[in-house]
């Protein structure tokens, strides 16, 4: 009876709360089991603000990143800060994809002049904000993406959106925790309460991967969208591997190194789902049971999910498996769609690019390949070869914004049918180029890194596919819903060549010995123009130094 | 002829390494300057200043008149930075009849508004008015009334302590920082003022409060008036479970509740400091005025300050201030509030109250001492005295021009103390037109337009802190002298050595001197 009373008057108690602010916060952790030998945990925050007041007046949201985002005129913003890379052709499909290091693009609305100013502006505060190194992020490694990608939010009707896009990765970038506390300081409940209490920095740095990201669009909330909600979601992917946990047999407290003590207190709803489709093969039971299970069908792929309806009353939880018997080794089902990226080449004149992409599925799939090579790595359209071939018919559309140096990266989009069952090979040569020597970052042998090439691919298929639906906002929008085509943005691996390295000590020894010799040489020829020499007949008073000088001579006679 | 030769080969190195090497050696190592006005900079004298200010003296009859006006103006005579210009006149007849009649002061504040200018800036009137209790009665607005000639050192005194604070004004162009310049805010080209709302237990207790109106409604109409002084931003947040541990203790007694929790003040400090962990105040691009509210638990509730003799600070409101910082006040639930619905809404008026005079003090607005004789109008709604804002201006120009003279001043010394500084050519502007500002600020000053003088030395001051903190200028601080030498003593030492040494050969030659004496012996 208490309980119900304590959980009447929670209801009533964010009722009250949410009419007056508006303001709408929710906590998600989605958990699914990656066979045979990893587990992936999702965590999903989201900020539901009523755009119009928010930007000075913030209640759940952080006044911090409102704020930037309304002093930048940002309509819609990608942040993620990733460690590790993500395995497609063995774990499928992770919620949001991001690109190794650090990877942020935007829309500016449409008032904004200059944008390219503004994202200069945008990146160095969002670097203060993060404690990353975005401010690193400059014209030159900034690319406007033509096809790739496209606004998740409500996009004023006219507007062209690709000439307020920039796209920027920093594959070289480290996250660690000096980016998740200041992230954490954006929650509401910050790391005291509720699901990110989980988020211990001990614990989730020791992942095989892990990748945080902020994203902010902007909603409609009427049909005709004339008012605007501004969704900030802040997300924590996390991949461990079970050698690590040293059993197959996760809980909170293996994974978060505790058990969750409640949900936020600001939390309108906060569920955790459990994917348990492969319960059926491999039989395990969770402790505790959870509240319900729902058999989701979407686009051929049933997935069934166990949700837990966690409340704010302190109650410490800790959720895990147990498995019935040892079963088998099960084998993982490839997903429709994967691809692999790696370089070609040898010595330190040229080398190439290739993008293999499988196509594993009954049916064609269109897809767009976003090749993004900085400036020093110069790419030549005329050296691009689809499956070896320089014409191709599987190519529907292409882009190529050649570089320039220091100045511009190579950008190259290429839209392309993949034939079902059939893997796509794209080469592109490069060659290698001289750096000055402040270019070289510290290191400079262990290598640049390539960033990501972007994919983007509408699966005909649901199979793998565990992104939310784009009107979608928490996860049980993703319940049944069968669409014709499933979007999703993919990031392949990065890579990385070794540029021609001088020794850098090289131009000191060339200045010391330089000095030297010009030092030696220049006493005799000086000695040789002035001087003369002069035969001095003997009996000649001797000075007092020619004097020392002969009782040398004499001992060494 | 061989000796002609000789001499020739060691003119040429000469030539080539000291005529033409040293020169360019020298232009191509310059270190980047643009030429300053160096002895500007340097003939500024901060207690130079003065400004101007108009006072009116209104009396019924001449006498009184002259009588007053020579007493101020022989009272402001040693003062270094206020210069009087006293109009003194007589009351017009159908003014005098009706001040004398009128029942109320305001409605006398009125009727003088209605035949004088009181919006001017930089103005003041000091009017007679014989139906009065007191001997002198001070306004908001830029008014004071007086009753006869006896209250003329009340007058003088009013004058130099609330009027014109002349230890003020003074203070803020000292060396050294007075107290009412420790407590405010540096000047700025605006502030952005953050009211956060702190929130402990959002599980327990609800607030009630809206704290974007409430900072619109109550801040927003007292910054509305300093709006000639600087551009403010209002803004508010929520901090929610933000625990801090004021370690205080429980004392029982015979409130409402019972007992209360004392918290030292040697303890609050700490607060602020949790405070800065979430407020974010480093995002915005103004300097961030804190106001935060700290909505006290049930469990803790009432929390009450002891100062450092362990007394009860007996105030309606628990605030406190920190200065250049912002202010802060703990708002106590009432017990009803917790024991019975648990919504605690706090008194909106009171609070804001309680941060406007916190406020106040951070903008520099200083409440002067009582003096006996004088009534002092209180403030009856948020806004500021007039005349307090002409004194702000006073008081923010001067700083201005003090800090900007100073800034530029330590700039040329530190260029001339370190030759590796680079000044390009927009630092070298912005010198510039900082010390142009400068001047026509001090001139401004000097007639008196304070608006134009506050808003050029405001110019001023932005002009020389973008010069002293642009990062170009420590582009080449870090190439230190002990690796120039590693190149040049290995290159030039071996190389300038015979040469300098052929020197004087070369001289003798010239003169026609014989060079080797010892040979001809």
């Amino acid at each position: 009876m208490e309980s119900v009373r304590r959980l009447l008057l929670y209801n009533i108690f964010f009722i009250v709360f949410s009419c007056i602010h508006c303001d709408v916060f929710k906590e998600e952790l989605f958990i699914k089991s990656l066979p045979p030998s990893h587990l992936y945990t999702h965590f999903q925050f989201v900020t539901l603000v009523n755009s119009d007041t928010s930007s000075f007046h913030s209640h759940l949201a952080p006044r911090s990143l409102v704020e930037v985002i309304s002093r930048f005129h940002v309509e819609e913003l990608h942040l993620t800060l990733t460690e590790g890379q993500w395995r497609h052709n063995q774990w499928g499909y992770p919620v949001l994809d991001a690109a190794p290091g650090a990877e942020l693009y935007a829309w500016f609305s449409a008032d904004v002049v200059d944008v390219d100013i503004q994202w200069k502006k945008l990146t160095s505060t969002l670097s203060g904000l993060f404690c990353a190194s975005l401010n690193f992020i400059e014209n030159f490694n900034t690319v406007i993406p033509q096809m790739t990608l496209w606004p998740t939010g409500a996009v004023k009707a006219g507007q062209n959106v690709t000439s307020h896009l920039r796209y920027a990765s920093l594959p070289r970038e480290i996250v660690c925790t000096e980016n998740l506390t200041p992230w954490k300081k954006l929650l509401p409940c910050e790391s005291s309460k509720g699901f990110s209490a989980l988020l211990n920095s001990r614990m989730i740095h020791n992942t095989n991967y892990h990748s945080v990201g902020v994203h902010v669009r902007k909603n409609c909330i009427s049909n005709d969208c004339s008012e605007n909600n501004l969704e900030i979601k802040q997300t924590v992917g996390l991949v461990y591997d079970y050698d690590i946990l040293t059993s197959s047999e996760w809980s909170f407290r293996k994974l978060y190194g505790q058990g969750l003590p409640g949900a936020c207190p600001l939390s309108s709803d906060s569920k955790i789902y459990v994917d348990v489709t492969s319960n059926d093969t491999q039989p395990f039971t969770l402790i505790p049971p959870p509240h319900s299970v729902v058999l989701s069908q979407r686009g051929g792929s049933d997935v069934k999910l166990a949700i837990y309806d966690v409340k704010p009353d302190g109650q410490m939880i800790n959720i895990g498996i147990k498995h019935n018997r040892n079963s088998d080794l099960p084998v993982p089902i490839p997903p429709p769609l994967y691809f692999n990226r790696y370089v070609l080449g040898y010595g330190k004149e040229f080398g190439g690019i290739v993008t293999e992409l499988t196509n594993n599925c009954w049916t064609s799939i269109n897809v767009v390949v976003l090749e993004n090579a900085p400036w020093w790595l110069p790419i030549q359209l005329s050296t691009l070869r689809i499956n070896g071939e320089a014409e191709s018919s599987l190519i529907i559309s292409q882009y190529y914004s050649p570089g320039r140096s220091r100045q511009k990266p190579y950008h190259l989009e290429l839209l392309m049918k993949l034939p079902p069952r059939s893997t796509t090979t794209i080469t592109i040569d490069f060659e290698f180029v001289f750096l000055k020597w402040q270019e070289y970052p510290p290191d400079a042998n262990h290598g640049f890194y390539i960033g990501s090439a972007l994919i983007l691919a509408n699966l005909p298929t649901a199979k793998n596919y565990t992104s939310l639906p784009n009107t979608g906002t928490t996860f049980d929008s993703m319940l049944n819903a069968s669409k014709l085509w499933y979007p999703i943005v993919f990031r392949t691996n990065g890579a990385m060549v070794s540029l021609p390295t001088p020794d850098f000590s090289m131009p000191y020894n060339v200045i010391c010995l330089a000095c030297t010799v010009v030092a030696l040489a220049f006493g005799p020829l000086h000695n040789i123009c002035t001087k003369e020499l002069v035969l001095k007949p003997v009996g000649t008073p001797v000075s007092l130094l020619q004097k020392v000088f002969n009782l040398f001579k004499r001992k060494r006679d | 002829m061989i000796e002609y030769n000789r001499m020739l080969a060691s003119a040429s190195f000469v030539g080539v390494l000291i005529i033409i090497g040293l020169p360019l050696w020298w232009k191509t190592t310059e270190v980047y300057r643009v030429s300053l006005p160096y002895d500007k900079i340097n003939s500024f004298d901060s207690l130079s200043h003065t400004i101007t200010a108009e006072l009116t003296v209104l009396a019924n009859d001449d006498t009184t008149a002259s009588e007053i006006a020579n007493l101020i103006e022989k009272a402001f005579q040693d003062s270094t930075i206020i210069k009087l210009r006293i109009h003194k006149s007589i009351l017009s007849h159908s003014l005098h009849t009706t001040l004398d009649s009128v029942a109320d002061e305001h409605e006398a504040v009125e009727e003088v508004a209605s035949h004088f200018d009181l919006s001017r800036h930089n103005s003041f009137y000091v009017v007679q008015r014989k139906p009065l209790f007191q001997d002198v009665w001070l306004a908001g607005e830029r008014v004071m009334f007086f009753r006869d000639s006896k209250a003329s050192s009340t007058i003088v005194e009013a004058l130099k302590g609330i009027i014109y604070q002349l230890s003020v004004v003074e203070g803020a162009s000292s060396e050294s920082a007075d107290i009412a310049r420790q407590i405010r805010f540096p000047p700025g080209a605006g502030y952005h003022v953050v009211l956060s709302v702190v929130h402990p237990r959002p599980d327990a207790l609800k607030v009630d409060l809206d704290a974007g109106n409430a900072i619109e409604d109550y801040i927003g109409s007292f910054v509305d008036e300093l709006s000639v002084l600087y551009n403010f931003t209002l803004k508010s947040q929520w901090l929610h479970l933000l625990n801090f541990d004021f370690q205080s203790t429980e004392i029982k007694d015979e409130s409402e509740w019972g007992h209360h929790f004392a918290v030292r003040q040697d303890r609050l400090h700490l607060l602020l400091t949790k405070l800065e962990e979430r407020t974010a105040t480093h995002v915005s691009e103004l300097p961030t005025i804190n106001l935060a509210l700290y909505a006290v638990p049930c469990d803790k509730a009432p929390l009450v300050i002891y100062d450092e003799y362990d007394q009860k600070i007996s105030s309606p409101v628990q605030a406190f201030m920190s200065p250049k910082w912002g202010g802060v006040v703990l708002a106590n639930p009432s017990p009803k509030e917790c024991a019975a619905d648990q919504i605690f809404r706090p008194d909106v008026r009171v609070i804001m109250g309680t941060f406007i005079s916190q406020l106040r003090k951070l903008l520099g607005i200083t409440d002067a001492e009582p003096i006996k004789g004088l009534y002092l109008e209180p403030l009856r709604s948020v806004k500021p005295r007039q005349w307090e804002i002409d004194n702000l201006l006073r008081i923010k120009t001067t700083e201005q021009l003090t800090s900007a003279e100073r800034t530029l001043q330590s700039l040329a010394q530190l260029l001339g103390e370190i030759s590796n500084i680079v000044i390009n050519d927009e630092v070298g502007a912005s010198i510039n037109s900082a010390v142009e500002s400068i001047q026509r600020a001090s001139d401004l000053m000097r007639e008196g337009q304070l608006v134009n003088a506050y808003k050029t030395s405001q110019n001023a001051f932005l002009d020389a802190e973008t010069a002293f903190m642009e990062p170009s200028l420590l582009a080449l601080l870090y190439f230190p002298d002990d690796q120039k030498y590693a190149i040049y003593i290995p290159l030039f030492l071996p190389i300038m050595f015979p040469v300098v040494l052929s020197l004087k050969n070369l001289l003798l030659w010239f003169r026609g001197k014989p060079i080797h004496k010892e040979k001809t012996d």
